[in-house]
């Protein structure tokens, strides 16, 4: 499903030069939950930046869903994103302005679709994580926890087939990792989407497929 | 996507509060321009209705004058044959002190069939002061000497008050009631209108009246069109002549040019200084509404990042940024135009309501170039920011 090869990715600034990933070379198939683990600043945001093409490798070839992607412009990447990815992040990154009904429903409006559509999909996502009685609550008024499975609602209202989860319990509790981490292994086993996960937590890592430990940019397992 | 806009601006209306009293403020400022120079151009582009190259104005006071009628009848036709019966004076006429250009206006009003007609000007012209502006006549006549002994007092109207009080239908040999309605006058004839204010004002109302004998006593003015080589020279020998005739007198002789040079100004100086200020102000608003919406792409820079990583391209997140300004901006402008409309609705000034509505059409189309053109850099400038930075920095 995602075939990478020889990533690099260096750093500039005026002064320095930071080398965040260095030859990773990683092949994750289709219908795979894979956790990447590592200490701080060894790359692991970066490489997941690149696999969700939020950002390019210095060096190297991305390919996803056999697409080669180096050619992609702006648009067609933008395109891309929005019909084969999902995205989780540590600090959630919901829009505070929108109603959770609302924020669950970003990704359809870069697609074609009607207001009424993106309703039903939206109550669907948000009933798959248990959150149907906050439809028309802000985000500042629900707790980490209850931020967080809106953002899973909204990585998996357009029906991606990748979710790329930038350590999603990394600001939570264990009782409320775990319920995320249902969520997630859920969607994996029955709708058979690709996961790839970062995370700190040992025992999250170990709830995967397979495990892919970082250490200065290098993969070393 | 614009319903969407619109609930994210909704829901974020209070941060949008200063924005959007801003516009506001820049639009009713921006109206108050627009409808100045609009009026000021559609009256400029009226045409002016008389000739005032080579009239000159010779003031003076009458105390010393006797005071019987016939002998001041006798001294001012002696007066005006020797003023004519000079070579570099053309025609010669006596007129109140409202001639054009001057600073002193009369004005009264008229009834007909009950129904009253204010602000009239009332001009009172001897007979020559048609030729001595080259008024145009656009029906009847003229004065003539024998409008002295008519039944009912003869008076010429303007095109202005002909179809305020006529309409399309004809105004010669028509009697109108003077301001009381206790004396008929009759039309005799319709001029063209004169813009006797200067450029930019309107001709108004304005009705002529003939000055007869009564008149003389209070006439101060003597209105002359000099031939082309009438000179500086020939103006002080006119002064002499005026001083040696009225010993005594104050004598003023004074360009109608000039005077229409310094009529216009009075006009223009002060709207130049208005737009001047408007123009201050405007580029406040400019780099307000552009400081706000840089400082806004930088406060919304995870959610910027956030549209990128689910689908959004560079482009469509800049779209999305002018976009919302001009949402913003519509929604002042709707306020703005409630209240720009009561003007022609309630016809404040005595100003057509086209003016209003072509200073509102230019208004709203000069703010959204303006909101536009503050939040297109902002914009691209959002479109450049990379996904993952813009992620990375919340
Ligand atoms: N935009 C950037 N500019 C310069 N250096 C960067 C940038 N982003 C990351 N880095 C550097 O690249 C390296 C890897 O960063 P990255 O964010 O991938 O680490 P990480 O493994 O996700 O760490 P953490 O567990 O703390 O999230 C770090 O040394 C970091 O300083
Ligand atoms: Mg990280």
């Amino acid at each position: 499903m995602i075939h990478l090869q020889n990533i690099e990715k260096v750093y500039r600034t005026d002064t320095v030069e930071t080398l965040a990933i260095n030859g990773i070379n990683l092949n994750i198939a289709k219908g795979e939950f894979l956790s990447i683990m590592g200490p701080s600043g060894c790359g692991k945001s970066t490489l997941l930046n690149i696999m969700g093409l939020l950002d390019e490798p210095s060096k190297g070839k991305i390919s996803i869903d056999e697409q080669d992607l180096s050619r992609f412009s702006d648009q067609q990447l933008a395109k891309f994103r929005n019909q084969k990815l999902g995205f989780i992040f540590q600090s959630y990154h919901l829009i505070n302005d929108l109603r959770v009904l609302d924020n669950v429903e970003l990704p359809l409006l870069y697609r074609t679709s009607s207001t009424k559509e993106r309703k039903m999909l939206a109550s669907a996502a948000l009933e798959k994580v248990g959150l149907s009685n906050r439809l028309k609550h802000f985000p500042t008024q629900l707790s980490g926890g209850q931020r967080q499975r809106v953002a899973i609602a909204r990585a998996i209202v357009g029906n991606p087939q990748i979710i790329l989860a930038d350590e999603p319990t990394g600001n939570l509790d264990s009782a409320m990792g775990n319920e995320i981490m249902e969520i997630l292994i859920n969607l994996n086993r029955n709708e058979g989407t690709t996961i790839v996960m970062v995370t700190h937590d040992e025992n999250m890592a170990n709830k995967t497929h397979r495990l892919v430990r970082l250490f200065d940019g290098s993969q070393v397992q | 996507m614009l319903k969407h806009l619109f609930k994210l601006i909704w829901n974020k209306r209070k941060q949008n509060f200063l924005f959007l009293s801003e516009i506001l403020v820049s639009f009713l400022v921006i109206f108050a321009v627009f409808s100045f120079l609009t009026y000021y151009y559609q009256n400029y582009t009226k045409p002016l209705g008389f000739e005032y190259e080579r009239v000159w104005a010779i003031n003076y006071d009458n105390g010393q004058f006797p005071k019987n009628k016939d002998s001041l009848q006798t001294l001012y036709s002696t007066l005006s044959n020797s003023l004519k019966a000079m070579p570099q004076i053309e025609e010669v006429c006596y007129a109140s002190g409202n001639f054009p250009y001057a600073s002193s206006t009369m004005s009264t009003a008229v009834k007909q069939n009950g129904k009253k007609f204010d602000r009239v000007n009332f001009y009172t012209v001897s007979e020559d002061y048609k030729k001595v502006w080259n008024v145009t006549m656009l029906a009847g006549r003229w004065f003539e000497p024998e409008d002295a002994v008519s039944k009912d007092k003869s008076i010429v109207i303007n095109e202005t008050l002909k179809t305020a009080i006529f309409g399309e239908g004809s105004a010669v040999g028509k009697l109108i009631g003077d301001f009381e309605d206790k004396h008929k006058m009759k039309v005799i004839g319709v001029v063209q209108d004169i813009k006797t204010a200067g450029d930019y004002w309107p001709a108004g109302n304005a009705m002529f009246n003939r000055l007869d004998t009564g008149y003389l006593k209070d006439t101060r003015n003597i209105l002359i069109k000099v031939s082309p080589d009438a000179d500086a020279t020939f103006e002080s020998q006119l002064y002499k002549f005026m001083t040696s005739t009225f010993k005594n007198s104050t004598i003023e002789i004074e360009h109608l040019s000039e005077m229409r040079d310094s009529k216009n100004k009075v006009t223009i100086i002060p709207m130049v200084i208005f737009m001047i200020i408007a123009g201050f102000l405007i580029i406040n608003v400019a780099l307000g509404l552009f400081g706000v919406l840089w400082y806004n792409i930088n406060k919304r820079k995870g959610e910027i990042g956030l549209r990128r990583a689910i689908g959004a391209s560079g482009n469509s997140v800049s779209y999305q940024l002018v976009l919302e300004a001009l949402i913003l901006a519509t929604l002042s402008l709707v306020v703005g135009c409630f209240f720009a409309v009561q003007f022609p609705l309630l016809s404040v000034f005595d100003v057509p309501s086209s003016v209003y509505l072509i200073a509102m059409v230019l208004a709203v189309i000069f703010i959204y170039l303006l909101v536009f053109a503050c939040a297109l850099y902002p914009g691209k400038q959002a479109a450049s920011i990379h996904p993952a930075v813009a992620l990375h920095e919340e």
